[in-house]
């Protein structure tokens, strides 16, 4: 009679908030002003000039759902302090302002908690309602939260609980409905998601739209529900812009085809990968008589800012991405749409995920959130689900440290990480299942052999290359992270593919 | 912060064994866990799926950083006198001290500019800065010019600073808290697991990482040494106990506070069961060869600085002034002999560390003479009578705990004595600080992993000392704008230990008698709720323009009558468990208190 697992979600989201509160005063990111500016615009401007206000330079570049989450956000902001809700205010921090945008990350966070409830209240049986709290709590206290959300400041607390939400309802037959709609909603407020939109299209279509029996019958009244259900919120999210025929102007500000193939810093996909490739060439290549593309070389930023050109590789277009990208995601969709279950559509979701983080253009390295988070719920499945997952939890999460470059948040980062790697790979370790097919023996090897290495890598880039080369190379420790993580998350990737194909 | 939880599954590693592995249990075997079925305070929630499976040293390090992650964090504060000139704040005299410490000759130390901050702590203060200094150094050497650097906020300092305080307390406070609260428990026959649930409570104690991480001291240092000293008491090393309590004098003279109980103890012991005249010796001689050794690199800077011809007070001119304290001395002393500027050297530093000249109390404290004054106006009295009544208060408040101790040296006594006598010192003595109630909390606050420690009855009246200890420093937190961290580290520790305002969960326990259950709830309730009238009032209303320091005023006067129910509390416990008296003489009290 487990009736109750301690400690309850509840009480690690209230220590976890305290903690939180602690770190107010913490270095913020431009992303701080961006949502003061949005705050601004939704709150003083009319709904028609929300998506054509360029007075500050980070203009709303989210879909309306996140706008109208703004708008109402602000109502409560006007009492707080009306000045930061002035559009020419730029760069306004009060620590009002601080105080106000902070707390509703942690307010709005309330969002995962539920949904992580959810998702344990629908695990069946006491051992794996254990595994369930443990895989909720391991979200709850994320790292890679914690750093994107509470101290550079975004929203994706809010955001991914609406997804796991989502995902908890496909659960049942009887919310399939709602599921779907919740991730359309969820759309409409952030667009990233549209990367793990083709698991939901082959889900909902197998498991809803066609009949379970047969893929030729088509459940005439389910599709109707879902279709009408869609329109009617895209209805409410886009319908008044499109009114006034904004439909345009808002999808150039949601896609902004003109930036590079690499972010800023590279991401840790097979691009970062590919560039540190053609860095290695660029020393290699006259010796084995290849060309040497003269620009790229002068380029002094050598992928630490913008356009990234390739030296001695070829250079790779949008449209390769993107076919890349799609290719891979529909490998395992093939797996969900004969076999339809949660299990299968979790898996297929995260590959999702990984299909477009690993391939896509221009990926920012805060969406690994977008692999681990749904990887978290079925990593505890078995031992060999864990074992794809254990290097992504430490190479997603290392990559996210050079988003904090400060020295005050420099122990925050990398002991938080440790402590939540250390507890979390040991609970995991203890209440992951045996499997039912033998493990790989020697990728298991290579995955300790790879979390070993994170220890001389962090020592490396956060001290060692700070005394012995200064303020020169600072590309160096960015790029070995970022390469390094590559290779963890792509390791892991081929890692699940494997186990999602063979059990 | 959910551990591992048992599971189907077996491990690849089994558990080892822990139990006698420090010779100091004997080969006795870990105490089993009580058969709890459910945790009864959210700290023991967050814990709970440790139990059992989980050694310990795979616990430690998580508890470590958890309580390292949240000192850190709350360090993004601000701190004491940030931004507040001219003469700025805790934080300003610390990084002076390392500036004086790193660029000037040791024996200008206690003599440089004692406007700004002079150096009055103990020589072992002095050398820490000065390592502190040196390391700084490397890093900025602008941090630690000599005049310039007074009263920099450079963000990076303030790193570097917090840094410094994190380390101290790492090295030193912590381990001796970890071992301290392993052999407390093994004594008291407490479980491992219930061991650790009271690490944590003891690592989170609000009121210590309010005054060192946020407002800004180095009081964990000296904290850690007097827990080592305990600690060294518990092992029977009775040398070393000696040995850490003189660093702990040596780094900040408030450890005056134990010293009665300290020595209590250690004599104690060596006279009871059986006389014991070579411990006697051995622990006077390693107490002054402590104290010489501590004074050792003070007294050779100083004759090397006589060697090299630099004065110590290069800011006079003329006939040497007289000494600051025993001024008749010099009428036996040879004033050009090579030993006078020791003497000279070690006078200061004694009269910088022992302010005698200061009044009664200095700022508003919730100790007996600030609420006396509330009733009494003191000043009229002339100071040689209130210093003598505030000594002869003193020895009447610290008298019982230390003959207790003394006749029964007893190692289980040890917290509750030394929180006794501290209490003591705190209520009644001369020149108090608010930020001395770090000292009763710190053994009372051990208590928790003593037998009964997480138990309802300890649990609600450590809580109570904690929580009010840290409403009286409101006043100083908020006049650096801590409240934020204030207000988030008290009640994040009094939901983690199930007190009030979170929870009453602490009161009402089974098999006690209704009569002690009901008086400490109503007791403590009174005192919880006029803590959070007086927060309500405090942030509403200003006060009357006649009485700008009333709500300061009202917190003194709650806060003193609330101290003196601890000093009782603990005085009362001791009596009880230490069975001086005889037993028929309150029979009844016993059968409440150990249920």
């Amino acid at each position: 009679m487990a009736s109750e697992i301690y400690p309850s979600l509840a009480q690690c989201a209230i220590v976890a908030a305290a903690f939180k509160i602690l770190l107010f005063p913490a270095y913020k990111s431009t992303d701080f002003e961006v949502h003061r500016n949005w705050l601004a615009i939704t709150n003083s401007l009319p709904l028609w000039e929300w998506y054509y206000e360029n007075t500050s330079e980070w203009t709303l570049d989210y879909p309306p759902f996140f706008a109208y989450f703004e708008w109402v956000m602000s109502q409560v902001a006007k009492l707080v302090d009306p000045a930061m809700l002035r559009v020419y205010n730029l760069e306004y921090d009060s620590w009002q302002t601080i105080y106000f945008q902070r707390f509703t990350v942690i307010i709005t966070e309330l969002l995962l908690v539920y949904a992580l409830q959810m998702f344990v209240d629908s695990a069946h049986g006491s051992t794996s309602k254990r595994a369930a709290q443990t895989a909720a709590i391991s979200i709850l206290l994320s790292p890679g939260l914690l750093i994107i959300d509470h101290i550079h400041f975004q929203y994706n607390g809010c955001m991914y609980g609406i997804l796991i939400a989502s995902l908890v309802l496909a659960r049942k037959k009887s919310t399939l409905l709602t599921s779907g709609l919740v991730f359309a909603a969820l759309l409409c407020m952030k667009h990233i998601y549209l990367y793990l939109a083709p698991a939901y299209f082959v889900f909902l279509l197998r498991a809803y739209c066609l009949s379970p029996k047969s893929i030729f019958k088509i459940q005439f009244l389910n599709c109707l529900k879902l279709g009408s259900g869609i329109i009617a919120i895209f209805g409410v999210a886009f319908g008044p812009f499109a009114l006034k025929g904004q439909i345009s102007q808002i999808i150039s500000r949601l896609f902004p085809f003109s930036r590079g193939l690499c972010h800023a810093y590279w991401a840790p996909n097979v691009w970062a990968i590919y560039s540190f490739i053609d860095r290695l060439m660029i020393v290699l290549a006259p010796r084995i008589g290849l060309p040497v593309k003269a620009d790229a070389l002068q380029s002094v930023t050598r992928g630490l800012v913008g356009d990234t050109s390739f030296a001695v590789l070829p250079d790779i277009a949008p449209n390769v991405c993107f076919l890349l990208t799609l290719l891979f995601q529909a490998i395992p969709l093939l797996k969900l749409f004969t076999r339809p279950t949660w299990d299968n559509f979790i898996g297929a979701v995260t590959l999702c995920g990984y299909a477009s983080f690993l391939f896509g253009w221009h990926v920012h390295e805060k969406a690994i959130l977008l692999v681990i988070i749904p990887f978290s719920l079925i990593a505890l499945k078995d031992r060999r689900h864990l074992g794809a997952f254990r290097p992504l939890a430490v190479a997603g999460h290392v990559s996210l440290f050079p988003l904090l470059f400060t020295p005050a948040e420099f122990p925050i980062k990398t002991i938080y990480t440790i402590f939540w790697l250390v507890m979390f790979l040991m609970a995991f370790d203890r209440l992951a299942p045996a499997a039912h097919s033998a493990r790989f023996f020697v990728f298991d090897r290579l995955s300790t052999l790879y979390i070993t290495v994170s220890i001389p890598l962090i020592l490396y880039t956060s001290l060692i290359h700070g005394i012995v080369f200064g303020k020169s190379y600072e590309f160096l420790p960015l790029m070995f992270t970022s390469s390094y993580s590559a290779v963890g998350v792509v390791g892991s990737w081929v890692g699940f593919m494997v186990v999602y194909f063979t059990s | 912060m959910a551990g591992p939880s048992p599971s189907p599954h077996k491990p690849r590693r089994k558990a080892k064994r822990v139990a006698g592995d420090d010779g100091f249990s004997g080969g006795r075997l870990t105490p089993a866990e009580p058969l709890v079925r459910q945790p009864s305070f959210p700290l023991a929630a967050i814990l709970w799926p440790a139990r059992g499976t989980t050694s310990q040293w795979e616990l430690l390090p998580l508890i470590l950083m958890a309580a390292g992650l949240f000192r850190w964090a709350a360090g993004l504060w601000g701190y004491s006198g940030f931004e507040k000139p001219p003469i700025f704040g805790d934080y300003e005299a610390q990084r002076h001290w390392m500036e004086i410490a790193t660029q000037l000759p040791t024996s200008q130390w206690y003599f440089h500019d004692l406007q700004w901050w002079g150096l009055d702590y103990p020589p072992l203060t002095a050398y820490h800065s000065w390592l502190c200094g040196k390391i700084g150094s490397l890093i900025n050497p602008a941090w630690f010019e000599l005049y310039t650097s007074r009263g920099s906020h450079d963000p990076a300092l303030k790193i570097f600073m917090r840094a410094t305080v994190i380390a101290s307390e790492y090295l030193i406070y912590i381990p001796a808290a970890v071992v301290f609260v392993r052999r407390f428990s093994r004594l008291s026959g407490v479980a491992s697991w219930t061991a650790s649930v009271a690490l944590v409570a003891i690592l989170m104690q609000p009121a210590t990482i309010l005054i060192d991480h946020v407002h800004f001291q180095y009081n964990t240092v000296m904290l850690g040494f007097v827990l080592a000293s305990m600690s060294s008491m518990l092992a029977g090393r009775y040398l070393w106990s000696a040995v850490y309590f003189v660093a702990a004098l040596g780094f900040k003279q408030m450890a005056l506070y134990y010293a009665f109980s300290v020595f209590a103890y250690l004599l104690g012991s060596c006279l009871f069961p059986r006389v014991n005249i070579g411990r006697l010796i051995a622990i006077a001689a390693v107490t002054a060869i402590s104290f010489a050794i501590l004074i050792l690199p003070l007294v050779i800077g100083t004759l090397n600085d006589v060697k090299r011809g630099v004065d110590a007070r290069p800011d006079l001119d003329g006939p040497r002034s007289p000494l600051p304290l025993f001024p008749r001395v010099v009428d036996y002393l040879d004033t050009e002999a090579f030993y006078y500027p020791i003497v000279e050297q070690l006078v200061q530093m004694v009269h910088r560390v022992f302010p005698f000249a200061r009044g009664l109390f200095e700022d508003k404290v919730a100790n007996f003479w600030c609420a006396l004054n509330l009733v009494v106006k003191l000043k009229k009295y002339p100071s040689e009578l209130l210093q003598k009544g505030a000594l002869l208060a003193t020895l009447a408040s610290i008298t019982p705990p230390n003959l207790i101790l003394f006749f029964r040296p007893n190692k289980l006594l040890l917290p509750l004595a030394f929180a006794t006598t501290a209490w003591g010192f705190f209520l009644f003595s001369y020149q108090v600080h608010e930020k001395s109630v770090l000292l009763p909390l710190m053994p009372m606050t051990v208590l928790l992993a003593g037998k009964h420690g997480l138990g309802k009855d300890t649990r609600a009246w450590v809580g109570f000392a904690n929580l009010l200890g840290c409403w009286t420093m409101f006043p100083l937190l908020s006049r650096v704008d801590l409240k934020v961290p204030y207000a988030v580290l008290t009640l994040l520790w009094a939901y983690l230990l199930g007190l009030p305002p979170t929870s009453l969960s602490a009161y009402f326990q089974d098999g006690s008698s209704l009569l002690v259950q009901w008086g400490t709830a109503l007791l403590h309730g009174a005192f919880y709720l006029t803590m959070i009238m007086w927060h309500v009032l405090e942030m509403f209303l200003k006060p009357p323009v006649d009485k700008p320091d009333l709500w300061v005023v009202a917190n003194v006067g709650v806060g003193a009558v609330g101290f003196s129910l601890c000093y009782l509390w603990c005085l009362g416990k001791l009596v009880v468990e230490s069975e001086i008296l005889p037993k028929s003489w309150f029979r009844k009290k016993v059968k409440a208190k150990t249920q």
